[in-house]
């Protein structure tokens, strides 16, 4: 199964979530593969804590693959290379969680025939290894969206199940935003049936996650005066209307990852050890991302009994 | 593949094998493995069906002129083609391979492309070949810029594996794997051996031989091909062994298990064909490290496991959909 990660706007939590959620599938057994597309500002390597290429690889990553320039782009094998203490010890049971990094020198970049073929060659591959290939992609209406959706709508592609998360932010304007990137005109709805996919079925395959979710009921807002916290209901509901008003309500929800403090200083991954050991991380983020990894292969979250 | 009478005797043999499962749900018959494996219209695919299903494709060739690695970065510049061929075993595991064999010595000055077109499957060096330089170099594996032959063996793949004819949905997940070998004149009198066979990395092998004078390169690959297919498989169970299957049990464990059985262990069949010669060294390799005894033990396992949760209660277990499965 391929899940594409996107998002209209940076910051929404999209890189780290979906290292997240990487991380828990491996954790429950598949082989997991992340595939970092998100070509102006590629974070993967440091998410997952890997030295010496917290911006990309310096040759020879998916830049250079997709380009031509390498035959094929570098793998990193996580477990072995990750310089985070509880990672190394490779859990009992785990599948594989190997990452394919961007090079560090490259950036946004025309998409041409070739590299679609070559991103088509790339998920075969890649889905004849993995159990899971989780794409990255960059924020907005990129060429990193556009090539993956030419690339899906081919022959070669079309037994492969593939879904897509949309990320974004619990506010007003981020869920205006998460909207747009999916319904608007020039939106991925639009642009994926100018490239032959169905739009019904495409629509069908995109589910949404919401980030950085203030929780009024949660230890994090004790402090907040009656005042504050009857807003802080009221406004909720109101962003629920309007979420469901343009098409991204619960109906299409995913899951909801609750404000983290730690994610808020340093994108990285919640581990079992952050919440149980060191209790700098809440247990409700770990559920959190337990949970929508679980939902992104049941069928029941995407409309199919 | 006759070398015209001119060309020098042979110093060194090299390829590179690749091999994957077909991505198919199902196995391809043979008309539909000869259709696949049609890579030129102007000859014919071979269809072998005893002992076991093989087709073979025609050979085509790649022209290279570019630098041979060499262990100690002697530059030696070849000029030539570069054999490729694929094959299909049981309509089920496929395979690439791209050889080359190259004379000792070669004109110093690069010829017309006429003259290495009819010689398929030869690179000649410019110059004098530093022979085992070349042979450590190209298992190693070389520089940007310098011969690969496994990118040359996947350019073959690639185009195959997204065929039409395929329909993507294999029935279990496993790595390409890739064997790399170079194989050295023997000394005269003796028969054929293998000096080293190392797995490298994580999907890597090597393997370096002595074969007699005279050998053919497509013989030494057929070798190598059936290596690289039954340590496909060996991996590949390993692997299905030892992954997620470890403790679980349930159903679950009978999902992980049915490909192997299904699709995988009636597989099994070193030295099925090829140079009656070259086929001794299957015993080189069954001596050590015991290519047949790990796969007996394999199916012992696996058939012990399938005894057991058919010995178990049955009882309904709840299980997560793993990725990719309909549930």
């Amino acid at each position: 199964m391929i899940v594409f990660a996107a998002s209209d706007k940076g910051g929404t939590g999209r890189s780290v979530t979906s290292a997240n959620l990487a991380y828990q599938r491996a954790l429950a057994g598949d082989d997991v593969v992340y595939v970092d597309f998100d070509f102006g500002s590629p974070t993967a390597p440091a998410v997952f804590d890997v030295p010496d290429m917290q911006r990309g690889i310096e040759n020879g990553g998916l830049h250079s693959y997709l380009e031509g320039t390498a035959p094929e782009p570098a793998r990193i094998d996580v477990w072995r290379r990750t310089e985070h203490p509880v990672l190394r010890r490779t859990p009992i049971g785990a599948g594989r969680l190997v990452l394919l990094p961007g090079d560090a020198s490259g950036g946004e970049f025309v998409t041409d025939q070739d590299s679609v073929h070559r991103c088509v060659d790339l998920l075969l591959r890649l889905n004849a290894e993995f159990d899971l290939i989780l794409v990255d992609l960059s924020a907005g209406r990129s060429y990193a969206m556009d090539m993956v959706l030419e690339a899906t709508a081919g022959r070669e592609l079309q037994q492969v199940v593939s879904r897509w998360v949309v990320f974004h932010r619990w506010t007003r304007q981020h869920v205006i935003a998460a909207a747009g990137l999916v319904f608007a005109e020039r939106g991925l709805l639009e642009g994926g049936a100018e490239r032959g996919h169905d739009k019904d079925a495409l629509r069908s395959v995109i589910r949404f996650v919401r980030a950085a979710v203030p929780d009024p009921d949660s230890a994090l807002w004790s402090h907040l005066s009656p005042a504050q916290f009857a807003w802080m209901q009221m406004y909720d509901e109101k962003l629920r209307r309007l979420a469901a008003e343009l098409g991204v309500g619960d109906s299409v929800l995913l899951g909801t990852v609750p404000l983290e403090p730690i994610l808020q200083w340093r994108e990285q991954l919640i581990t079992e050890e952050e919440v149980v050991a060191t209790q700098i991380a809440n247990k409700e983020t770990l559920d959190a991302m337990e949970a929508i990894a679980r939902r992104l292969t049941e069928d029941t979250h995407w409309g199919q009994p | 593949m006759t070398a015209p009478p001119d060309t020098a005797p042979t110093v060194l043999a090299c390829g590179e094998v690749r091999t994957c499962v077909l991505p198919s749900r199902r196995p391809l018959d043979s008309d539909a493995a000869a259709q696949l494996l049609q890579l030129r219209a102007d000859e014919r695919v071979l269809v072998s069906k005893r002992p076991n299903l093989y087709v073979l494709s025609p050979q085509t060739l790649t022209g290279v002129d570019c630098r041979l690695p060499t262990a100690n970065g002697a530059k030696v510049r070849v000029v030539g083609t570069v054999a490729v061929r694929a094959a299909l075993t049981e309509g089920r595991i496929l395979q690439s391979s791209a050889y080359f064999r190259t004379p000792a010595q070669g004109p110093d000055r690069r010829r017309p492309w006429g003259h290495y077109l009819i010689r398929p499957g030869v690179l000649e060096p410019l110059g004098r070949l530093p022979e085992s330089a070349a042979a450590q170099g190209v298992l190693a594996g070389g520089r940007p810029g310098e011969l690969d032959l496994g990118l040359i063996a996947d350019g073959v793949l690639t185009p195959l594996v997204r065929h039409p004819l395929l329909d993507q949905r294999a029935p279990l997940k496993s790595r390409h794997t890739r064997l790399r070998w170079a194989a050295l004149p023997a000394d005269p009198g003796q028969g054929p051996a293998i000096e080293e066979f190392t797995l490298a990395e994580d999907d890597l092998r090597t393997v370096r031989l002595r074969v007699p004078a005279g050998t053919e390169p497509a013989a030494i690959a057929a070798l190598c091909e059936d290596f690289a297919l039954h340590d496909w498989l060996l991996t590949t169970v390993v692997r299905l062994l030892d992954g997620r299957l470890g403790p679980v049990e349930g159903p679950d464990a009978l999902t992980a298990l049915r490909p192997a059985v299904e699709h995988l262990m009636h597989l099994w069949m070193p030295r099925a064909r090829g140079d009656r010669t070259l086929r001794a060294l299957w015993d080189v390799l069954e001596h050590d490290p015991g290519f047949t005894r790990q796969w007996d033990n394999l199916v012992q396992r696996v058939r012990d496991r399938l005894a057991l949760l058919n010995a178990l209660p049955k009882q309904p277990v709840a299980q997560p959909a793993r990725a990719g499965e309909k549930t």
